[in-house]
């Protein structure tokens, strides 16, 4: 029977990952993701969950087993935060070019210096071309669903790719929220057993990660590269059964709210959208034609959605909560991107970056308003500098007063 | 455009008392809930992980409408504040942000005059409310299942958070003590919270 439960992200992704009935999890501690592995190591112990439970040491560690586990032919399931998902850096190439379809739980977390545990979209961020799926839940719900829809996504034999199932520290991964945990039944319905093409059998012996001369590399990277050409199809047919199957409304990629009529709009991904919604709210009633676009999934970047969604407005903001020190806009991440999606439309629309909720700052109404601020004048004077650093910027601040 | 919300901030020590708290903070928020508030409850992120003894806090957000303000990570503004453990009361300022008008709930043997002592900033309270909930329900045991965002194991309220969310009914109109007693493990505690609490209006 389904079941409303009051849970934490962290409880969620956990209950998600049993729920898909994993077989092999790989764990190493760091706040905040720490609460899933909690939840699990508990569920193993109690019975409820016939998985192997292994404690890395470290997790460079963490991930090595969890793409070797998957290449046995296990479902697996491993996670971390911040400093963590750092660590592991050298081990999602091999995971994504073996096309080992594991999953790894990300509750954010700021990057070093100074120690800071709020939570910052930069650690996974730096991880988001090696051929990994990733996207961000802003809500338990989401995480408990995204867990369930990425194995599905990843083990297709289209796609075979391992899968970041990403929340926001803190803002999603501890507060609490009313949710909805899904009949088993029903989730083994929807997810069937992983079905590996070429397991790691004695019977059957197969070589996976060999070592290969350098002409050999073009041949598996174009592999990897043409997983994605199938990979939206296959997030749209599975979002698709999800939302029929349990009732949902999720958009495969671009999640809309009051979009139809926008002249503006913020464009982002993860928890803050919540607080942007309210931002929209109060704008519409001062006539403000406000509206939130939030991205679903950063890998595969959704061009087409995108353009679809964005094109409908004269002057976007992308809200990052990344770093890309020295990058072209010299602000965040998502806004080079979402230019090169728009960059071929005939008619597009004005872009600029707003740097936000960097190492776990809240952004406030406050800030939105600024923000919509500064894209109303970007529609009437047509132009808007590459990046606003949010609470630091004059302009920005002037428009505070 | 700033909303009405209803902040309470629940003080406890580390370890020993870190479920209770959280407990403390569940027991209002469904309670609430019941009730048909907009509701949120959750741990003090830099407090965790906490250390043997030392304050943490813990809190709720009650709302007619739906809580905008939820990632904000402290309660700025606390309308109610319990105190789980008294010895609090004399080590730092309990009531700092509350606007005029405030409740403040304390589990201890003394009065509330002596409690009061204590407090240099009272004149920010209408009331207080001491209530010996450490009397009236034995510490439940010890479990960290519920920390840092894991599930509850032990069920909720059956220690010292059961009184004294009873007694906070007393003060505090956005939750019911008849809805604390559904929600609550130890029924009777809540009850008997509610009928021994000593209220003081300032």
């Amino acid at each position: 029977m389904a079941k409303e439960v009051f849970y934490s992200g962290c409880a969620a992704a956990a209950y998600g990952a049993k729920d898909a009935r994993v077989e092999v999890i790989s764990s190493y501690p760091i706040r905040p993701y720490t609460g899933i592995m909690m939840e699990l190591s508990k569920l193993v112990a109690n019975g409820e969950l016939d998985a192997e439970f292994v404690h890395g040491e470290g997790e460079h560690a963490q991930v090595s087993i969890a793409y070797g586990a998957s290449a046995a032919g296990a479902r697996a399931y491993t996670g971390s935060s911040g400093v963590g998902v750092a660590y592991a850096m050298e081990c999602y190439s091999p995971a994504a070019g073996g096309r080992l379809p594991c999953q790894m739980a990300i509750a954010d977390r700021a990057l070093d210096p100074p120690g800071d545990f709020g939570s910052e979209h930069t650690d996974v961020m730096g991880a988001r071309d090696q051929g990994w799926i990733m996207g961000w839940a802003e809500s338990p719900q989401e995480v408990y669903d995204n867990t369930i829809m990425y194995y599905r996504i990843g083990e297709d034999h289209r796609v075979q790719l391992p899968q970041f199932c990403c929340q926001d520290g803190y803002f999603v991964s501890h507060i609490p929220g009313r949710m909805k945990l899904e009949d088993q039944k029903a989730v083994d319905e929807f997810l069937p057993p992983y079905n590996p093409p070429h397991p790691l059998d004695p019977n059957r012996p197969v070589n996976h990660g060999p070592q290969i001369f350098p002409d050999q590399g073009s041949a598996i990277n174009v592999q990897r590269a043409v997983a994605f050409d199938e990979i939206e199809s296959v997030i749209e047919e599975v979002v698709k059964d999800y939302n029929k199957q349990f009732g949902r409304k999720y958009s495969p990629f671009v999640d809309e709210y009051m979009m139809d009529d926008a002249e503006i709009a913020f464009f982002l991904q993860g928890a803050h959208a919540r607080t942007a919604r309210f931002a929209v709210n109060h704008l519409r009633k001062q006539g403000v034609k406000v509206g939130v676009a939030r991205l679903r999934f950063m890998r595969p970047f959704p061009t087409k959605a995108i353009q679809e969604s964005l094109s409908k407005v004269k002057a976007v903001g992308t809200v990052e909560t990344s770093t890309s020190y020295g990058g072209q806009s010299r602000g965040g991440n998502i806004i080079h991107e979402t230019r090169s999606a728009l960059y071929p439309l005939d008619k597009r629309p004005i872009v600029t970056s707003f740097m936000a909720g960097l190492g776990g700052e809240i952004v406030t109404l406050n800030e939105f308003y600024a923000m919509a601020k500064v894209l109303s004048d970007a529609v009437k004077t047509g132009k808007a500098n590459d990046s606003y650093w949010m609470n630091f910027e004059k302009e920005v601040l002037d428009t505070h007063k | 455009m700033s909303q009405e919300v209803y902040e309470v901030t629940i003080w406890a020590r580390g370890v020993f008392q870190d479920m209770e708290g959280r407990h403390a903070s569940l027991l209002m928020a469904n309670a609430a809930d019941l009730g048909g508030k907009f509701v949120q409850a959750w741990d003090d992120y830099a407090d965790l992980p906490d250390r043997v003894g030392v304050p943490l806090r813990k809190y709720v957000r009650l709302s007619d409408e739906e809580i905008e303000m939820r990632f904000v990570y402290v309660n700025n503004n606390p309308n109610l504040v319990v105190i789980m453990d008294d010895t609090i009361v004399k080590g730092m300022n309990i009531l700092r942000g509350m606007p005029k008008g405030g409740s403040l709930i304390v589990n201890t043997r003394r009065t509330p005059d002596e409690i009061l002592a204590f407090i240099p900033n009272k004149e920010l309270l209408a009331n207080i409310v001491c209530v010996d909930a450490s009397g009236i329900a034995a510490d439940a045991a010890i479990d960290f299942m519920g920390s840092e965002g894991g599930v509850e194991v032990a069920s909720v309220g059956a220690g010292i958070s059961a009184p004294l969310v009873g007694a906070a009914s007393k003060v505090c109109d956005m939750f019911d003590v008849k809805n604390v007693v559904k929600v609550a493990a130890n029924k009777d505690g809540v009850q008997k919270g509610f009928d021994s609490a000593q209220v003081k209006a300032l």
